[in-house]
């Protein structure tokens, strides 16, 4: 019987290797609803409700590994980043997909329909935020070279760089949907107060998911911060 | 009568350098075999000659506090200190063996300098027991693992700093690399020359020594750079290169700590057997009694070591061969100093600190630091446990004998 004192000091499972399999899900998820989201602005509500069963699941699936990281953090627990921090980012990145399911059954519930005037713009709008979840992934996925270095200062402002690109996409989509709320006032005489409200609320929560992202962002500033 | 206490005596000492090859083996090699940077089979060969190289030609000066610096043997009878002696071994031995079925990790120096206060404690009192010492085995359980901490920390941050910050990671590596090789033979040929047999022998200095040391480091270093460059081949992630030279460094420090871990720990099951030897015959050769403690080593190794290998080897994954590199050497390197300065410290508690200090240099994803809390609750419970077993068994020696 063998004696495992020094191999029981590491743990072999390592919580980041949970974190960046938690954001894969959340890429899953978002690109999946993108595509539905264009296929429902195409008036496909059919082909969109599956869609956002699919989120439904996949939002569920990331709940999984989310619970399973928070079960296997003891409170004696020594990691290379703070570990408040570490949840924090986690945290955030699961309000991602709280978010996109939420977008996803707000839409399948009520099939308003998206007027042409501004259905461009609302595509653009959701090519923009996955785009800065996209930036997101990157920054996040960068943790991998940060581990293996040992949070090396290279690694580190090559993660900031991310980060920084986070923000200016962030940015961007915080310019398109203004851009598109102005445009729903404009055009809020043809519009049913319904519609309207409803058109203000997805709107409204698609940018939300890119303000989670840039929100995973800080946390994982503050991570890498020495 | 003699005979039978000698015969006991030897077949005690032998038990326990079995123990400590079998159960300690892991602290080297687990490692490099986890890492895959050499196989089973030839991490076992490798740690037998070297525990046996390391304790042959370092393993004097431990076996000095044994014999004479625990416990005040003047005003005893031989045949008490020789029956106290034996008790001290097999007490050692059972306790190993216990921890050993228990999973608990417990230095066997401790063990045995547990053991031989006991029986000190029986026979002569409180007055027979040289509390210095023991006060330094104290110390110990602080020293081993800062000092191991500390150089495996420095050892993280210099490859950090160095390799993973650099420009082109891969080639400072391969820089670096024969300075880390020479830097690692120039602290074991320091070992092996001074103070040692082997350094008597040859008469010189110690100014001479240290730099045939350095010579033959730097030599040895840029032979070994060769090798390594020959070797490497191209692989897509720089990292995943900068892992894979250290692979191959990573042998070498497992083969240093196996030496270091002979050169320690031999006298664990030595110096009490040389004791009783001495009372009962007269004083033999310590290299004989080193040499009889190696192969000890060697068979435990060879026999249970790849269990222990296997299952440790197994669950540390999550140590890269940059962490492994600075794992092993700054734990070696603790062992072989407090060696040549006689300090009784143990090479599984500076191994632990070890990790601990590449997890504070941010080296890795997760340490467990609850298991270390259960780690120093069995160091306190090593000393006051083989020193009432202790007592026990020679009470009952001196009914029997």
């Amino acid at each position: 019987m063998p004696r495992v004192a020094v191999g029981k000091v590491y743990r072999k499972k390592s919580p980041f290797d949970g974190l960046l399999q938690h954001m894969n899900k959340v890429k899953e998820c978002v690109e999946l609803l993108k595509e539905g989201f264009f296929k429902y602005a195409d008036g496909n509500f059919e082909e969109f409700a599956e869609v956002a069963k699919k989120v439904s699941d996949l939002e569920h699936e990331a709940d999984l590994i989310k619970g399973n990281i928070r079960a296997h953090l003891p409170r004696s627990i020594l990691m290379p980043v703070d570990k408040r921090n570490f949840l924090w980012l986690l945290r955030e990145q699961d309000a991602i997909l709280d978010h996109a399911e939420n977008l996803a059954q707000l839409l399948d519930l009520r099939h308003t329909k998206i007027p042409e005037e501004i259905k461009e713009d609302f595509k653009k709008h959701m090519e923009k935020v996955v785009e800065t979840i996209g930036e997101m992934e990157k920054a996040v996925g960068n943790l991998r070279d940060l581990t293996e270095t040992g949070f090396g200062n290279k690694e580190r402002e090559e993660t900031k760089e991310y980060i920084h690109r986070v923000h200016k996409r962030e940015w961007e989509a915080d310019q398109i949907r203004y851009e598109i709320t102005k445009k729903i006032y404009e055009i809020e005489d043809k519009l049913s107060p319904m519609d309207e409200y409803h058109l203000l609320k997805i709107v409204d929560w698609i940018d939300d998911m890119a303000d989670h992202a840039e929100n995973v962002a800080d946390w994982l500033r503050a991570m890498i911060a020495k | 009568m003699l005979i039978i206490v000698l015969a006991l005596a030897i077949f005690a000492g032998l038990y326990m350098a079995w123990n400590i090859g079998a159960n300690d083996v892991a602290n080297s090699m687990s490692t490099a075999v986890g890492a895959k940077a050499i196989t089973l089979r030839q991490a076992l060969i490798i740690a037998a000659i070297l525990n046996f190289l390391g304790a042959v030609l370092v393993g004097k000066h431990v076996t000095d506090t044994i014999k004479g610096k625990i416990v005040d043997i003047s005003s005893m009878s031989s045949h008490d200190a020789m029956l106290g002696f034996l008790a001290a071994l097999l007490a050692a031995s059972i306790f190993v063996t216990l921890s050993t079925w228990k999973e608990l990790p417990v230095s066997t120096t401790h063990a045995i300098i547990g053991g031989v206060a006991g029986f000190g404690l029986a026979q002569g009192g409180i007055e027979a027991v040289k509390w210095a010492t023991l006060g330094k085995v104290a110390a110990s359980w602080v020293i081993s693992p800062l000092a191991g901490a500390g150089l495996a920390f420095v050892m993280f941050v210099i490859i950090k700093r160095f390799i993973f910050d650099a420009k082109e990671p891969f080639a400072a590596a391969k820089k670096l690399s024969p300075l880390f090789i020479s830097l690692t033979l120039f602290i074991i040929f320091l070992s092996v020359f001074m103070k040692t047999r082997v350094g008597t022998m040859l008469g010189y200095g110690a100014k001479e020594y240290i730099l045939l040391s350095l010579i033959l480091s730097i030599f040895l270093g840029m032979i070994g750079y060769f090798i390594l460059i020959r070797r490497e081949g191209v692989k897509k992630r720089v990292y995943e290169m900068v892992e894979g030279l250290f692979r191959r460094l990573q042998i070498m420090t497992s083969c240093y700590v196996a030496f270091s871990h002979g050169a320690n720990d031999v006298a664990n099951a030595v110096g009490p057997v040389a004791v009783i030897i001495a009372f009962a015959w007269k004083e033999v050769d310590t290299l004989y009694l080193l040499a009889f403690g190696g192969i000890g080593l060697a068979i435990g190794i060879t026999t249970w070591g790849y269990k222990v290998i296997r299952t440790v080897g197994g669950r540390i994954t999550a140590l890269t061969n940059t962490r492994g590199f600075s794992v092993d050497f700054g734990a070696a390197t603790v062992v072989l100093v407090a060696s040549k300065l006689g300090l009784p410290i143990s090479t599984s508690h500076t191994v632990v600190g070890a990790v601990i200090g590449v997890g504070l240099a941010r080296g890795l994803d997760a340490v467990d630091l609850g298991v270390i809390k259960n780690i120093i609750y069995s160091w306190l419970l090593t000393l006051p446990f083989t020193a009432i077993v202790s007592i026990l068994i020679y009470m009952g020696l001196r009914i029997i004998f």
